[in-house]
């Protein structure tokens, strides 16, 4: 779509001494004239490429169509609107685009929670959250090893809680970020309730992704779905460390049990129930590796709500994070 | 007729009869074994395979009154014979000790854990045709001990624990106390430099050297530390390890402790249900059948 707009430019610099004695080299072949419409020509075409830059905003501002609304925002992404004649002086960033195309996305499904803010200090846009406030600015951050993808990032402490990218259509959620963010700097600071709101938020970012665009999407430990595996990433047992969970447990009021095949079971209040087991990847028995799982009824309860309703196993796990840190795709973080 | 040329020779007919009695004897004894196994007469099959030990407790007999004479035929066949035994036995023994899990390690015979929670001990073995728990005497010892304990109202290894966390508070200690040790070094060594530099009146000479023997002392004595403090990271870890595995061995037992409780009321019950074991079981049978 863009292609039209990628033609060489020729460069005209009527100012430049040197250069106009250089094309008086040939003057036979680029008269005055022709290197005025030449000029003129170039200035349409920049006008041209701002004008479909500003149809492409309209549509990022006002469509219901979710598939154009997406259409726009790869366009803006990945547009030089600036040429070698046009120059506009007042541009949004290409991270300011991927927050307002949230923004409608999280709209065109009446769940706008967020609030895109305008910093006149740092020019430039950030997400705010209820509850969260000041405490959270959230900007996305151009990865700059892969240019068409992006990381939502907390600007504050710098954790990158979650990767997506346009073009290969995906999002990864990062695991540690989530877990120092949410889980350690957020309990001191919020209630369950906000910081609850806050983790729903973001589901709901991977889920309209995932059933409007079919992204593949990783909610890492926030996926409440009973089939989630969280991964760790240490390949070791973690012996030791479900030794202590035992002891711990049993502090608490709650029995760490011995389930078929090695697996340690531990059910919780409303008949959830942790399990930590040796899983077998895709079939492949040589290939296993440890992993948590969380089980449900309802399907709603990830090992982040876990992790927030019971102290004594968050601070297991934050305690033994050398043997127990659940994996993120290691591709982006 | 008898052959005169034999001094003394038994009747034939009544050798006959005598082993055809024996014969029968024995078919009588497998006959009924075969027919209590047809009727799923555990309760017979018991007095058959020890019929001393059913009479002394079981009916109260005297036991040497009993012909146990044909058991032995039955004892190549033990472990199918406990493998069927198995199946009833086990029922009732996880409905009275619903806190021991068994395992089949071969035909007919089984190990049990206690509980089913995590790194739960291996608790012994079964008798099937016994009837009996051969427990594993080590763990069984530690159990009792954490019952003798609980009136001191500690666990079995609270003093282990408190030692050795003792220990690694004042390794711990040894470790924070390095930047003082080092400062307290650069002082005694200009001190060391200075006295060796100092000139003094002869007669003051070994009041000196007495005072500079000191400082070499003490300087001597704080390197002894630095050494111990330099393994104390090693000794801390391997401390940790070690109350990790004892509290560990607390819990379990706190667990096993409870779960006797539970269903004994007390370790002494427990040990006596153990001891009747082989008489409640018949007793069970018996009622079974009624």
């Amino acid at each position: 779509m863009t292609k039209e707009y990628e033609k060489p430019t020729e460069t005209f610099r009527p100012n430049n001494k040197k250069n106009a004695e250089e094309t008086r080299a040939y003057a036979g072949s680029l008269s005055t004239t022709g290197r005025l419409m030449s000029y003129n020509d170039q200035l349409k075409e920049s006008l041209k490429r701002g004008i479909y830059f500003t149809k492409v905003l309209d549509e990022l501002i006002n469509t219901d169509d979710k598939n154009i609304l997406l259409e726009s925002v790869m366009t803006l992404t990945d547009y030089r609107l600036d040429t070698a004649y046009l120059i506009f002086p007042q541009q949004y960033s290409r991270a300011d685009y991927y927050l307002i195309f949230l923004n409608r996305l999280l709209q065109l499904h009446q769940n706008e929670q967020v609030i895109l803010q305008s910093s006149d200090h740092q020019n430039e846009l950030y997400h705010e959250f209820p509850g969260i406030n000041m405490e959270g600015y959230f900007t996305f951050k151009i990865d700059e090893n892969m240019r068409e993808g992006a990381y939502y990032v907390d600007k504050s402490t710098g954790a990158r809680l979650f990767y997506i990218n346009f073009k290969r259509q995906l999002i990864r959620f990062n695991s540690q970020a989530l877990t120092d963010l949410l889980v350690v700097d957020y309990s001191e600071k919020f209630d369950y309730k906000t910081v609850k709101r806050f983790e729903t938020y973001l589901v709901a970012i991977g889920k309209y992704f995932k059933e409007d665009y079919g992204f593949d999407v990783d909610f890492n430990l926030l996926d409440a779905s009973n089939n989630a595996s969280y991964q760790i990433s240490s390949a070791d047992e973690p012996r030791e460390a479900l030794d202590k969970l035992f002891i711990i447990s049993a502090d608490a009021g709650y029995m760490l049990v011995a389930g078929e095949s090695g697996r340690a079971v531990l059910q919780l209040k409303n008949n959830v129930v942790v399990s930590i087991l040796r899983q077998a990847e895709h079939d492949d028995l040589n290939n296993a590796s440890w992993v948590i799982k969380v089980q449900d009824e309802g399907h709603k309860v990830a090992w982040f709500d876990i992790l927030y309703k019971y102290e004594f196993i968050k601070d297991w796990y934050l305690d033994n994070l050398t043997s127990l840190a659940i994996k993120s795709d290691e591709r982006f973080f | 007729m008898a052959n005169p040329n034999q001094l003394s020779l038994s009747d034939h007919k009544q050798a006959t009869k005598s082993l055809t009695k024996a014969l029968l004897d024995k078919v009588a004894y497998l006959e009924s074994f075969e027919k209590a196994v047809q009727d799923q007469d555990d309760r017979l099959v018991y007095q058959l395979i020890d019929g001393k030990r059913y009479a002394t407790e079981i009916l109260k007999q005297d036991g040497a009154e009993v012909d146990d004479t044909h058991e032995h035929l039955v004892r190549d066949s033990y472990a199918k014979i406990s493998d069927y035994l198995s199946k009833n036995l086990i029922d009732y023994l996880c409905e009275m000790y619903p806190f021991f899990y068994f395992e089949e390690t071969a035909i007919g015979q089984y190990q049990f854990f206690f509980g089913n929670w995590w790194g739960r001990r291996l608790f012994g073995t079964l008798d099937v045709l016994k009837v009996k728990f051969n427990f594993d005497e080590t763990e069984y010892q530690k159990l009792a001990r954490a019952f003798a304990l609980e009136s001191e109202n500690k666990r079995l290894n609270s003093d282990q624990i408190a030692l050795l966390s003792q220990q690694s508070d004042e390794l711990q200690e040894l470790i924070d106390g390095q930047n003082e040790r080092d400062q307290r070094k650069d002082e005694l060594r200009q001190e060391i430099k200075r006295t060796s530099q100092e000139k003094v009146m002869p007669w003051e000479a070994s009041k000196l050297k007495e005072s500079k023997q000191k400082l070499i002392d003490e300087l001597s004595y704080l390197s002894e530390l630095d050494e111990k403090a330099g393994n104390a990271y090693r000794q801390i870890r391997e401390n940790e390890e070690k109350i990790l595995a004892l509290s560990k061995e607390d819990t379990l037992m706190s667990y096993e402790k409870q779960s006797i409780v539970a269903k004994f009321g007390s370790f002494e019950n427990f040990e006596a249900h153990n001891a009747a074991l082989y008489r409640n079981y018949i007793a069970d049978l018996i009622a079974k059948q009624k």
